[in-house]
């Protein structure tokens, strides 16, 4: 059950990072949300 | 313009993701175990403690069978996948050896789910390469403890449940403070009762858990034995120093519980020993990771501090190479063997093909793995 809610929460604030980054007008700052999203995504499919 | 940037940005951080998660699901898949001529049966621990089957915490136990009936030993590599010398003379002793008297169980990936990441924060490498019979192999360099992603989180406090104990948070995925283990606790607690219970069920004469440590750590290049196995243990040294092959004498500590010589003393009728030999890869005071180091084991920082007398084990130009540690291990487990044929003949345990300390020196440890 704890992995399930993780994984959502992970899964939820890699959508508001991606929002972001579409939201952004800066491309400096669209790489360094990009940046973010890496480990994020990683962690929610690497959760076992 | 900027939607273009959007999607740009995007295809790049999915390769990116795509790349790593790659690198990250192959750590996942360990090396397999290649079985000797000796070897008469594979079981799997979780056949001693059914909560494994299935989980990354389930590992081979390989038996090899002597022609004549003994003793009984069981020897444990991987308990910290960072510790390769316990770990590749596990494997020796599975991939070359033969038993001529008594039954020998190897488990060689202790700690399998130990073998599945590494301490990347610690520099490590992720893996090393040896030659060997079959040509050039490659072996993972793991990490000392359960990899989180099996277990988390960790609490700020590790509580050793059979004795109270309390250890760092971080202590709760080490296999070898989790003796004696509970079935109904953490995939390392698992673990450590499937051993328990193979060990009782089995009525193993003589455990032997390999391990190595960091040249500046104070037990090291030791025997470690509990007072009940001491007059073995001595035995065995004095064997070893005739064979040229110094290592000191480190009584079991009674309060530091959940290691394994402390608690499978106390939970099984099993002699209970523990090897340690000199890892440059492991101590915090060492230069740049790298394969090297792991297999060469030559960092001139270690060349220096013993020097100054810093360090707990001698340290020279030629380093502490792999064919020496496994030479140490093997000449350790073949002197624990003889020394309790020694005090019960009835219950010898013997190789009929364990090389020697030199020729291993000489030979290279990859000669006698396939």
């Amino acid at each position: 059950m704890m992995t399930i809610i993780y994984r959502l929460i992970l899964l939820m604030v890699t959508g508001l990072v991606v929002k972001s980054i579409y939201d952004e007008d800066k491309l400096i700052n669209q790489i360094m949300g990009a940046m973010v999203i890496v480990p994020l995504v990683l962690r929610a499919a690497m959760l076992k | 313009m900027k939607h273009r940037n959007f999607i740009m940005t995007m295809i790049v951080t999915v390769a990116i993701v795509v790349t790593s998660g790659k690198i990250f699901s192959d750590r996942r898949k360990i090396e397999k175990v290649n079985k000797g001529a000796g070897v008469f049966e594979v079981e799997m621990l979780s056949k001693y403690e059914p909560s494994l089957k299935g989980t990354s915490g389930d590992t081979e136990i390989f038996h090899l069978k002597g022609k004549e009936e003994g003793g009984s030993t069981l020897v444990l590599g991987g308990t910290h996948a960072n510790e390769p010398s316990g770990y590749l003379a596990a494997l020796m002793i599975v991939e070359t050896l033969e038993v001529e008297k008594g039954d020998v169980y190897v488990i060689p990936q202790a700690n399998k789910s130990a073998f599945t990441h590494n301490d990347a924060q610690e520099g490590n490498e992720t893996d090393f390469s040896l030659k060997t019979r079959s040509g050039n192999r490659v072996f993972t360099f793991g990490s000392r403890a359960t990899n989180p992603v099996d277990q988390w989180p960790d609490p700020d406090i590790y509580i050793h449940k059979a004795s109270g104990q309390k250890l760092s948070g971080g202590e709760t995925r080490n296999l070898n403070r989790a003796y004696p283990g509970r079935t109904d606790g953490t995939l390392t607690e698992k673990v450590a009762y499937g051993i328990i219970n193979f060990i009782n069920e089995k009525k193993i004469d003589v455990s032997i858990d390999l391990h190595e440590a960091s040249p500046e750590y104070p037990v090291i290049n030791a025997l470690v034995a509990p007072v009940k196995g001491m007059e073995i243990a001595s035995s065995a040294l004095m064997n070893l120093q005739m064979e040229g092959v110094e290592l000191g004498l480190e009584p079991s500590p009674k309060n530091l519980h959940g290691l394994s010589h402390r608690e499978w003393t106390d939970y099984t009728d099993t002699n209970a020993f523990l090897f340690e030999t000199a890892n440059p890869s492991q101590g915090r005071l060492r230069g740049p990771s790298s394969k090297e180091l792991i297999t060469e084991g030559v960092d001139r920082f270690y060349v220096q501090l013993a020097d100054i007398g810093m360090l707990f084990v001698p340290f020279t130009e030629e380093g502490h190479p792999i064919s020496q540690r496994v030479a140490r291990q093997i000449a350790g487990v073949n002197a624990l063997m003889s020394a309790f044929g020694e005090f019960n003949p009835e219950k010898e345990i013997t190789f009929s093909n364990v090389p020697t300390y030199d020729e291993i020196m000489e030979n290279g440890v990859g000669n006698y793995l396939k």
